[in-house]
């Protein structure tokens, strides 16, 4: 017997035993939360079908089709409807606060995540460089540590991150090194990457982005506007952003002061294409000022597809076109991307951006993230911001979400059993 | 002469007409307006973030935009007369802290443009909560402050009866009378009634409601009943918890001295929240006579996400408990305005304030969750289409105000 045969052996052995071991247990109902009759699509183990998802320890447990009512603590019918990872929403605005004249650095632009994620079927969220270096450990006190949505952040290349535009624009204040350290020497875990945003000058900014990701082996993401005049997006993809770094705001349209990916002529430029493949991430970023139809269609049509699809969100974009996750998502939806493509697009393609693979999968042992979905029929509109609509005759909508294996958002309590049955029967 | 004071008016007409005298008209809609006892299908005309108009068949060609609300329920922007929004950076408290939330990031999309803190702040920090928050709010908020000084800070510090002072909370409310609406009690573990009589003795001096929370356990509910005056509000009415006595005996009768209190004038908001709000409660309660006054949602962090969500979601539930249409508009509008003595709020009064909401009654299989975790199935639900404050739009669910994209140069 060689050695894989010998691995085949103990495998089977062990596989003998669970069986034993299951039947054994049947009764024990070793499943807390069965998730029955969904269609699950979990894009990185390539499934889209009809199984059934259990839940144990707050961790994934069996992902099957037709597992057992009977094994499980609490069952919830999820016949007709959409069984996803949790979503990642690669791009919000969570650092909240309010110093009184902070924008977005623990100021009043920022929102506390938990009143957004869980109703959108959201439990991951990537802070886009709110906080630098010198005001991270102020919100993850503040913030990241008592949300129970799961923040991870971007960490801004300015050290005081996005405190004011006029602050945002100290080159002095950009610092790789200790931007670096932050991330690889105290902060791993949370910290996925950087940011450069907002900068009224050329390249330094992106540049030194750029340097502390190379220093602390993390992507960057770039929010290049607010140059006048325009600096070139080909120079950004092509010599500046290594492969795997982030273009986000992908259809904004301002171009008095940010290039557009679409030109006047609504066709997409051939560099944007040759970006993509070159492994530049572009991530749509909505936000309150940057998606416009006027982008986005062209583009869809012509088939280039933004690789994330994230929100933006902050306290300019909640109550305008861009609303929440699942109504961007279905802005997508209703241009004429598969539901599939969508969530790809949600779950393991900003965890794998993010090199947190670990995250945006249903895989056995995975910490149970997951999102039930209900795709609405009816007569939709959706605003870009720019206050133009897209009639659609479909919508997302975030049924119940579980975060950690707990049930954190039940919009029609399918959780729940009827009220009558806690009165006791006379 | 009269032919040509004719030509003259029709002429001034034209004029006006071309002119588009109104920036907003809503078309087409059921208007639900309870204070002028409108129930038709009207148009309203806003200028100026005022209503302008009230009528049937404005046309079109008077404003600048039009919004097509067929199908549509069209009343006075909603009031949530129980919230906690004092929201800041301090761990682990209501009053300037996280367990408070914005209003903003829930109110429009509900059809809310006016909440009512609920006492989240006292008379030593109501100025820090007007300028970090209700003067950067674009909801309208109100508030009842607290006589508890420095609100709601945790255990013991709110308990403190010697920072309850009930001269300096009637200073305060003097002092800011547009903004804050009454006096609150909550939150008091002890026997002693002084805290009580000191929140009353407020609300005489500076002639505001009272308005009555839980977590006072060992007050039971008719001391606190028979010691309210008519006007008052007492909140989380259908609860169930250790902390408040509940209206329901233990035969599903709603307790006589409960509803002598009503006919009294006590006023009784639901105050859902994370724990204030149990079918077992709010079923007989509505079947025999103490139907809520107010729909106060008690939006807080940790009922934002429960069986609570938002005040439509309150409404929705009434909707399929089978309250009509009217009678929870009503509630959401007028009946809190007239408790907050706001009578230039909730209404669609031309001249008033232009808060609207635009909202939709969507047919299909919902279900309701309260505190208990227990459900009701229905079939109706609300959802909000268009949210107006002040005459702006800040809410548009659907683009029902946008124009339409058109993928053509």
């Amino acid at each position: 017997m060689n050695k894989i045969q010998l691995n085949k052996l103990f495998v089977t052995t062990l596989s003998f035993c669970f069986i034993l071991f299951c039947g054994a247990s049947a009764h024990a109902q070793e499943i807390d939360l069965l998730l029955k009759g969904g269609h699950v699509i979990d894009p990185k183990n390539q499934i889209d079908s009809k199984m059934d998802v259990a839940i144990t320890n707050g961790k994934i447990y069996q992902v099957a089709a037709n597992i057992s009512a009977q094994k499980a603590k609490t069952v919830v019918d999820a016949t007709g409807l959409y069984v996803v990872p949790g979503l990642i929403d690669m791009h919000v605005h969570a650092y909240q606060g309010n110093e009184p004249d902070a924008y977005i650095a623990d100021g009043f632009t920022s929102l506390p995540p938990d009143g957004f994620t869980f109703r959108a079927g959201v439990t991951t969220v990537v802070d886009a460089g709110s906080s630098g270096w010198r005001n991270f450990r102020d919100f993850k006190k503040q913030t990241i540590d008592r949300s129970q949505t799961r923040i991870l952040a971007l960490l801004n290349i300015v050290g005081t991150g996005m405190t004011g535009r006029f602050e945002e624009q100290d080159t002095n204040d950009m610092n790789p090194e200790q931007t670096a350290y932050m991330i690889n020497r105290l902060f791993p875990q949370i910290i996925v990457g950087i940011k450069a945003a907002h900068f009224w000058g050329g390249f330094t900014q992106v540049d030194r982005a750029v340097e502390a990701g190379k220093l602390a082996n993390v992507p960057v993401m770039v929010d290049f506007g607010e140059h006048n005049p325009t600096n070139s997006i080909e120079d950004l993809f092509m010599k500046h952003l290594r492969p795997g770094d982030m273009f986000t705001h992908t259809f904004a349209y301002g171009p008095a002061n940010r290039e557009t990916v679409v030109d006047e002529n609504l066709k997409v430029k051939p560099f944007v294409f040759e970006a993509q493949k070159r492994g530049i991430i572009f991530d749509v970023g909505h936000g309150g000022g940057a998606f416009s139809w006027r982008q986005a269609m062209p583009a869809m049509q012509q088939g280039f597809q933004p690789n994330v699809i994230s929100t933006d969100l902050h306290a300019d974009s909640m109550n305008g076109g861009m609303k929440d996750l699942c109504n961007v998502m279905s802005k997508f939806l209703n241009m004429g991307m598969a539901l599939q493509d969508v969530i790809v697009r949600t779950t393991v393609n900003p965890a794998n951006a993010i090199k947190r693979p670990e995250f945006g999968n249903l895989s056995v042992g995975a910490e149970a993230d997951v999102a039930v979905l209900n795709l609405r029929k009816g007569d939709f509109g959706f605003l870009d911001i720019r206050k133009m609509k897209l009639k659609g005759t479909q919508k997302l909508e975030a049924e119940l979400t579980v975060r950690a294996g707990k049930i954190v958002w039940d919009l029609n309590g399918i959780s729940a059993p009827a009220w009558e049955t806690e009165i006791p029967k006379k | 002469m009269r032919i040509i004071l004719c030509i003259l008016f029709l002429i001034s007409a034209a004029i006006g007409a071309s002119a588009q005298q109104y920036d907003l008209l809503i078309k087409n809609g059921r208007v639900i307006d309870p204070k002028n006892k409108i129930d038709a299908k009207m148009d309203v005309a806003i200028a100026e973030g005022k209503i302008s108009k009230v009528a049937k068949d404005i046309p079109a060609t008077q404003s600048k935009k039009v919004v097509d609300a067929t199908g549509l329920l069209v009343t006075p922007g909603f009031i949530d007369m129980h919230t906690h929004v004092f929201v800041g950076s301090k761990p682990d408290i209501f009053a300037d802290g996280i367990y408070s939330v914005s209003a903003d990031d829930f109110s429009f999309k509900s059809g809310v443009t006016t909440v009512v803190d609920a006492g989240t702040s006292g008379w030593r920090n109501f100025p820090t909560f007007k300028s970090n928050v209700i003067d950067k709010s674009q909801t309208r908020i109100l508030a009842f402050i607290n006589i508890a000084g420095a609100g709601m800070i945790g255990n013991p510090d709110q308990e403190d009866v010697n920072d309850m002072s009930a001269q300096m909370t009637a200073l305060t409310i003097q002092k800011y009378p547009d903004i804050i609406v009454g006096v609150k009690i909550g939150h008091y573990d002890g026997s002693d009634w002084t805290p009580f009589d000191r929140a009353l003795e407020a609300g005489n001096m500076a002639k505001v409601p009272m308005f009555v929370e839980c977590h006072l356990p060992q007050y039971s509910l008719e001391d606190q009943l028979n010691k309210m005056r008519p006007g008052d509000i007492i909140t989380h009415s259908y609860e169930k918890i250790t902390e408040r006595e509940s209206v329901v005996d233990d035969q599903g009768k709603v307790k006589p001295f409960v509803l002598e209190a009503k006919k009294k004038g006590v006023l009784f908001d639901v105050g859902h929240g994370g724990y204030g709000f149990w079918f077992s409660e709010a079923f007989p309660s509505l079947q025999q006579g103490l139907a809520p006054n107010t729909f106060g949602s008690d939006l807080h962090r940790f009922s934002m996400n429960s069986g609570m969500k938002n005040m439509l979601n309150i409404m929705s539930k009434y909707l399929n408990m089978n309250m009509e249409v009217p009678d929870i508009i009503q509630r959401a509008t007028w009946n809190a305005a007239q408790s907050l003595k706001r009578n230039d709020l909730g209404s669609l009064t031309e001249g008033s304030v232009a808060d609207i909401a635009v909202i939709s009654l969507l047919n299909g299989n919902y279900g309701f969750i309260d505190a208990g975790g227990n459900k009701i199935n229905g079939s109706r639900k609300f959802e909000s289409e268009l949210t107006i404050r002040a005459g702006k739009i800040v809410w548009d669910l659907n683009g029902l105000s946008a124009q339409t994209f058109n993928n053509k140069r």
